[in-house]
């Protein structure tokens, strides 16, 4: 191909998107929506397998103690816990700061905790354990050691839930999977069939550019850029609008609550530029394929 | 410059052409001539690669049609000029933009384009309504733009399939002129035609069809 024929071909591309622009028009909105659709999707696993790594990286633990403890064991029990690799004591709850959390939590509800003889609540020690040289500690020996520490009552850590939660994610990933797929097999169909419209409406111009001797390359490198630019543009727009709910939503979700209990990110580039490279390709596949259906010149 | 070997041509059950050997010399000027359904369209078509032939060889310049590909084809009709009858212009371009399609399937620099379709238009009277539309233009000159197109890349054959089948005896006469015009610039040109007041004007080779037989050379 002669590069000096590229000009001509992206001017005939977007001589065509000018000519059929309704049909396009609606291609690309149908094509925004379905990558809208996807993008929310990976916007919501994204965040959502984030917050389940992080947690999962550094998972904490609740020591519940007995009220007979001592001060001497709770000090020699506190020095336990610092020698754990990656363990950080966030919070030491005494039975009347737990019995006060309580309160608070249960609102109008307190009134039950007021008709108890006494405080039934035992004293706590929450403890946060770090990766250490990006390694997750394993929580099952530290659990063992402490519940056969005297004095400790009981040992919870979130691992049950935190696996109930990767099982569903994993549920999650494979849903994605089945939405990607299915969108992607959408937005071909829809790239197909515009082309296939700005294709009939040219027929004439096609079959005359055959007879005075256009190569079938020719003929068809303007519909397949005309099907990567359309590919382009949804991807483009889609992401920016995605961004923009996703700006919109975070910003809100500040205001209302006051506070972020987790961080909600946007989906880093390489994602991103995924969705925009994939967006371009299926534009192009689509191309091709319309281009094949057609083409019996 | 045109040979043709036991060409038949059938579609479906029909005998469109039936054991057709003909030669044409590089330089000759040629009708193509019979009544209504005796085939030659189907040989004008065969010729210039639209169709291709149920049994026989088709040499244009040497190089046969049945064996060559698809992108050869292609390539080749760049040096056959081919008018239709019913001009096969783009109505939404401009007689410049249709007769500088061709050069530009070619791959032409736009300077060349520029220049050889004017010229092409200027050689058959028509430079000064370059930016008309086809449907800006009588019968006539519409030919006109599409034999300016068939022209422009100098080809070595021009075909031409009942070029003034839709036009009166005067167009008919300034589009004949201008065959003859290419023909003397050393252009191969085979006009297809059943209008015999256009075969009794001229001294011109006949190929006579009947019924998809070749039933006279002369």
């Amino acid at each position: 191909m002669k590069l000096r024929l590229i000009p001509y071909f992206v001017k005939q591309a977007f001589q065509n998107v000018r000519k059929n622009r309704l049909v396009h028009i609606v291609g690309i909105s149908t094509m925004i929506i379905s990558l809208l659709i996807f993008g929310t999707f990976l916007l919501l696993f994204y965040n959502l397998d984030n917050w389940i790594h992080g947690w999962g990286n550094s998972f904490s633990m609740s020591i519940y103690l007995q009220e007979e403890m001592d001060p001497g064991t709770k000090k020699e029990l506190l020095e336990l816990i610092r020698n754990f690799p990656g363990a950080k004591i966030e919070k030491i709850i005494s039975k009347e700061q737990a019995y006060k959390d309580l309160l608070r939590a249960l609102g109008k509800d307190a009134i039950v905790l007021k008709g108890l003889p006494r405080n039934p609540l035992p004293a706590s020690i929450e403890v946060v354990f770090e990766p250490v040289n990006g390694e997750r500690p394993d929580p099952w020996p530290i659990k063992a050691k402490l519940e056969t520490f005297r004095g400790v009552q009981e040992v919870q850590y979130s691992e049950e839930w935190l696996n109930r939660f990767k099982g569903l994610m994993k549920v999650f990933r494979l849903t994605g999977f089945i939405i990607g797929g299915l969108l992607s097999l959408g937005v071909l169909f829809i790239v197909t069939n515009t082309i296939k419209l700005t294709l009939y409406s040219r027929e004439e111009e096609i079959a005359i550019m055959k007879l005075v001797g256009a190569t079938d390359w020719f003929v068809k490198i303007p519909f397949l850029i005309e099907g990567t630019f359309q590919g382009m543009v949804s991807g483009f727009i889609s992401l920016l609008v995605l961004y923009s709910g996703y700006a919109l939503l975070s910003a809100k979700k500040a205001e209302i609550l006051g506070l972020a209990i987790l961080d909600f990110v946007f989906v880093p580039a390489p994602y991103f530029l995924t969705i925009f490279l994939v967006s371009a390709g299926l534009g192009l596949v689509g191309g091709f394929i319309a281009l094949g259906r057609f083409f019996k010149i | 410059m045109i040979q043709l070997f036991h060409l038949f041509k059938n579609f479906g059950p029909n005998v469109a052409l039936q054991d057709i050997n003909l030669r044409i010399r590089k330089g000759d000027f040629v009708f193509v001539t019979g009544p209504s359904g005796a085939g030659k369209t189907t040989l004008m078509r065969l010729m210039f690669g639209a169709e291709k032939p149920t049994s026989g060889n088709i040499l244009i310049n040497g190089i046969n049609l049945n064996r060559i590909r698809r992108q050869k084809l292609d390539l080749l009709r760049r040096k056959v000029g081919f008018v239709f009858q019913d001009f096969k212009l783009l109505t939404g371009r401009t007689i410049f933009e249709n007769v500088a399609l061709a050069l530009e399937v070619a791959g032409e620099r736009p300077s060349y384009i520029r220049k050889k379709a004017h010229l092409a238009l200027r050689s058959v009277g028509l430079a000064k309504r370059e930016q008309s539309y086809p449907l800006q233009l009588s019968g006539g000159e519409q030919q006109r733009v599409a034999i300016a197109r068939a022209i422009v890349n100098d080809p070595l054959v021009l075909l031409a399939d009942e070029p003034t089948g839709n036009l009166d005896p005067e167009l008919t006469k300034d589009i004949m002129l201008l065959f003859r015009t290419i023909h003397m610039k050393g252009t191969t040109v085979v006009v297809a035609t059943h209008s015999r007041n256009l075969l009794e004007e001229t001294a011109q080779k006949q190929i006579i069809l009947n019924r998809g037989r070749l039933v006279g050379n002369k």
